[in-house]
C-alpha cells in the first residue's frame, strides 16, 4: 500500500506508429496549445511574455517528465540545473564573450557534468528521502545563487544578457523570442519522443513498472536512472539558459524551489508519464496563474484549490482526461 | 578562530531551536509511522501555532496558559481537516506517492494564504512566558524561555512513549506503523488512527511554535524553513521513536549555531542541508538506527 512504485504504471503504449502513439484527445490539446502561441503572436503585449514563459518551462517539463514520468522518480531538484544553464551562459556570454548559442551548449555540458556526480550517489535513494534529498539540493543551488555574490551577483540580479543569437542573427523582438522559443521547443519535444521509444526509453518505463522486473529483464536500472536524470538536467540547463536569453535577466529567485514546485505542478496538471503532457501542463498553468490573478488575495487560494482538485479528481493530468471518455464510450 | 565564549553562547542557542526542531521532528515521524507518507506542510502547523496563540491572547486577554492550551487545540483541529478534506481521498484512492507530497505543499500554500487574509502579514510576537532574565552564568546568557522548552520538551517526550508503550490507542498506532493490512485485519480502525496521528502531529507542531515564538517572531511564512530544518532533524535521528527525533533536532540545531559562528548566517542552511545529504547517503537510516521503514 504504501506504492513501492511511486507513479501509477502505464501500460505500455504498442508504440510502432506516430500517430498510434496520441490518442485524438491529446492532439486536440496540443493544437489548443498551438493556437495560444498563435493567438498571442496575433495579440502581442503581456501574452506574448506569458506564453514565452510557457514554452521555457514546457522544455523544462519535458525533460522533467524523462525523471519523473517515464522512470517513476521524484525529483524537487531540477531548478538547479535550470540555475546553473541560466548563471552559466549568463556569466559565459557577459564575462567572456561567447556566443549565446555555444554558451546555451557549454553551460549544458556543466550542468549535465554536474548530474552526473550528484546523481550517481543520490540516486540510489527512494521515494521520500529521494525527493527530500533533491528537494534540498535545489535549495542548497539556490542558497549558493545567493551568497556567492562575486560570481552571480547575489539578490540584485545579474543584468544585460544579450539575446539568443547565432553570428550576427540575433532575435530581439518580443515576438521573434516567440517563435524561437516554440521551434525549440517542438525540437525538444520530438526529439523526447524519439529517446522515449528507443531501447533507453522503453528500459525506463519498465524500470517505473518494476525495478525488480526491469532488472530481471536485462535493464541496467543505476546507469538507466542516471542518464534520464542526466537528460532532464540537460532540458533543464537549457530552460534555464533560454530563460536568461529571453528576458536579459536573472535572479535567483526565477531559479528558487517555487520553480521546482511550479514545474512539478505543471507536469501533474498536464499529466505525468504522458507523452504531451508537460507542454499542455505548461501552458494551462502558465494561462491558469494569469487568469487567477485578477482574483487578487484569492489568486493563491484559487490555484492551490484547483490543484487540490486536480489531484484528486483527474489524478492522472488534463492529458488523460480523454482516456475517461473513452472508456464510457466503449461501455456504452 | 572564535572566543569561547561565543562557542558555548551558539550552543545554548543551539540546544534551544535545536529542541524546536526536535519536536516538528516528532511531528513528522508520527504520520509518516502512521502512513508512510511524510507531510510537508508540517511547517504551517508551527507557524498556526505562534499565530492563533497570539490572536487569543492579544484578542480574547486571556492568560498565556490557556492561549497556548486552546491553540494546541485548535491547531490540532485544523490537522483533523487536512487529513480528512486533503489527505484521506487520496489516500483511499491509492494515489501516487508524488500527488500526495505535492498535496501537502499544495495545503501549506492554501493556509498560509488563509492566514494572510484572516490574521495578516504581519509579523508578530508576545513575551517569555517567564519575565526577567537572561540567566547569567559566567559571560554566558541563558534566556529563561529556553528552560521552557527544555521542560515542556521532556514532558512531551516522556508523555508521547508512555503513550506508545502503554495506551492502547499508542500500540494500536505502532501496529499500523509496522503493518498496516495486518493492523486492519487486527482491527483497529487504520482510517481513525490516520486521523489521530494528524491531530498529535499538528499539536506537536502548535506547541514547537508557541515555545519559539517569544524568542523569535511568528509570521504566515515561516512555516517553510521550520518544516524543512525539522524534517532534516527527523532523517538525522531516523523515524524511529521520539527521543531520536529530539536528539536529532539538537544535532541540528547545535549545528547550525555553529555554522553561523564559523561562516556567517548566510551560510547556516547551505550547512544544514549538506548535513542533510551526508546522512541521507551514508545513514538512510538515521543517525541512531531506528526502524525506518524501507521507503
Amino acid at each position: 500500500m504504501t506504492s513501492p512504485n511511486i507513479t501509477s504504471p502505464k501500460p505500455a503504449a504498442p508504440a510502432a506508429k506516430f500517430a498510434s502513439r496520441f490518442d485524438r484527445f491529446q492532439v486536440v490539446l496540443l493544437g489548443l496549445s498551438a493556437l495560444a502561441v498563435c493567438f498571442a503572436l496575433i495579440y502581442g503585449g503581456y501574452l506574448l511574455t506569458v506564453m514565452q514563459m510557457a514554452m521555457i518551462y514546457a522544455i523544462f517539463c519535458v525533460g522533467l517528465n524523462f525523471f519523473m514520468g517515464y522512470t517513476g522518480q521524484a525529483s524537487f531538484g531540477q531548478n538547479s540545473f535550470a540555475c546553473i544553464g541560466g548563471y552559466g551562459s549568463a556569466i559565459l556570454c557577459v564575462q567572456y564573450g561567447w556566443e549565446p548559442a555555444l554558451a546555451l551548449i557549454g553551460a549544458m555540458v556543466v550542468a549535465g557534468f554536474f548530474a552526473l556526480i550528484i546523481g550517481y550517489p543520490t540516486l540510489r535513494l527512494r521515494g521520500h528521502y529521494l525527493a527530500m534529498a533533491t528537494f534540498s539540493l535545489g535549495l542548497i543551488t539556490y542558497d549558493i545563487s545567493i551568497q556567492w555574490t562575486s560570481v552571480t551577483q547575489g539578490y540584485m540580479g545579474y543584468a544585460g544578457i544579450p539575446s539568443l543569437g547565432i553570428g550576427n542573427w540575433t532575435v530581439e523582438s518580443e515576438r521573434g523570442k516567440l517563435v524561437v522559443l516554440a521551434v525549440l521547443l517542438a525540437f525538444a519535444f520530438w526529439l523526447s519522443l524519439r529517446m522515449r521509444d528507443s531501447r533507453f526509453g522503453r528500459g525506463l518505463r519498465a524500470i517505473s513498472g518494476s525495478e525488480n522486473g526491469a532488472a530481471a529483464l536485462g535493464v541496467r536500472v543505476p546507469r538507466f536512472k542516471l542518464i534520464a536524470f542526466v537528460v532532464a538536467a540537460l532540458y533543464a540547463s537549457a530552460a534555464g539558459s533560454l530563460y536568461a536569453y529571453t528576458f536579459n535577466f536573472i535572479s535567483p529567485e526565477a531559479f528558487g524551489p517555487a520553480m521546482s514546485i511550479l514545474t512539478f505542478t505543471m507536469l501533474f496538471v498536464g499529466g505525468v508519464g504522458t507523452i504531451v503532457g508537460p507542454i499542455i501542463g505548461a501552458v494551462v498553468t502558465s494561462l491558469l496563474q494569469e487568469v487567477v490573478r485578477g482574483s487578487g488575495h484569492y489568486q493563491d487560494i484559487a490555484y492551490a484549490v484547483g490543484l487540490l482538485a486536480t489531484l484528486i479528481y483527474a489524478p492522472k493530468g488534463l492529458s488523460a482526461l480523454g482516456g475517461l471518455f473513452r472508456r464510457k464510450k466503449e461501455e456504452a | 578562530m572564535p572566543s569561547i565564549v561565543e562557542l558555548t553562547q551558539s550552543l545554548v542557542t543551539g540546544v534551544g531551536i535545536g529542541l524546536i526542531y526536535g519536536l516538528i521532528a516528532i511531528g513528522f515521524s508520527v504520520i509518516y509511522n502512521a502512513s508512510g507518507i511524510v507531510n510537508f506542510a508540517q511547517g504551517v502547523f508551527v507557524m498556526l501555532g505562534g499565530m492563533f496563540a497570539h490572536s487569543i491572547l492579544t484578542r480574547y486577554g486571556l492568560p498565556i496558559w490557556l492561549s497556548a492550551i486552546i491553540a494546541t487545540i485548535l491547531v490540532a483541529a485544523v490537522g483533523v481537516l487536512v487529513q480528512i478534506f486533503v489527505i484521506n481521498p487520496r489516500w483511499r484512492r491509492n494515489a501516487p506517492l508524488f500527488a500526495i507530497i505535492l498535496a501537502t505543499l499544495a495545503v501549506q500554500l492554501l493556509i498560509e494564504q488563509i492566514v494572510i487574509l484572516t490574521l495578516g502579514d504581519q509579523p508578530r510576537t508576545y513575551p517569555e512566558f517567564t519575565s526577567g532574565g537572561p540567566l547569567k552564568l559566567g559571560p554566558i546568557a541563558i534566556p529563561y524561555q529556553l528552560f521552557w522548552v527544555l521542560g515542556v520538551g521532556a514532558i512531551l517526550v516522556f508523555a508521547l512513549t508512555q503513550f506508545f508503550n502503554r495506551t492502547p490507542m499508542g500500540r494500536a498506532l505502532r501496529a499500523c506503523a509496522q503493518n498496516r493490512e495486518a493492523a486492519a485485519l487486527l482491527g483497529i480502525p487504520v482510517e481513525r488512527m490516520l486521523i489521530v496521528a494528524f491531530a498529535l502531529s499538528a499539536g506537536l507542531g502548535a506547541i514547537a511554535g508557541i515555545l519559539i515564538t517569544p524568542t523569535q517572531y511568528t509570521a504566515y511564512l515561516i512555516g517553510t524553513p521550520f518544516g524543512i530544518n525539522g524534517f532534516i532533524a527527523a532523517i538525522i535521528g531516523g523515524f524511529g521513536s521520539p527521543v531520536a527525533g529530539l536528539v536529532g533536532g539538537i544535532f541540528l540545531g547545535i549545528t547550525q549555531s555553529e555554522a553561523i559562528v564559523f561562516f556567517g548566517a548566510g551560510f547556516r542552511n547551505i550547512i544544514s542541508l549538506s548535513l542533510l545529504l551526508i546522512v541521507l547517503m551514508f545513514f538512510p537510516k538515521g543517525l541512531f538506527g531506528g526502524f525506518a521503514k524501507k521507503a
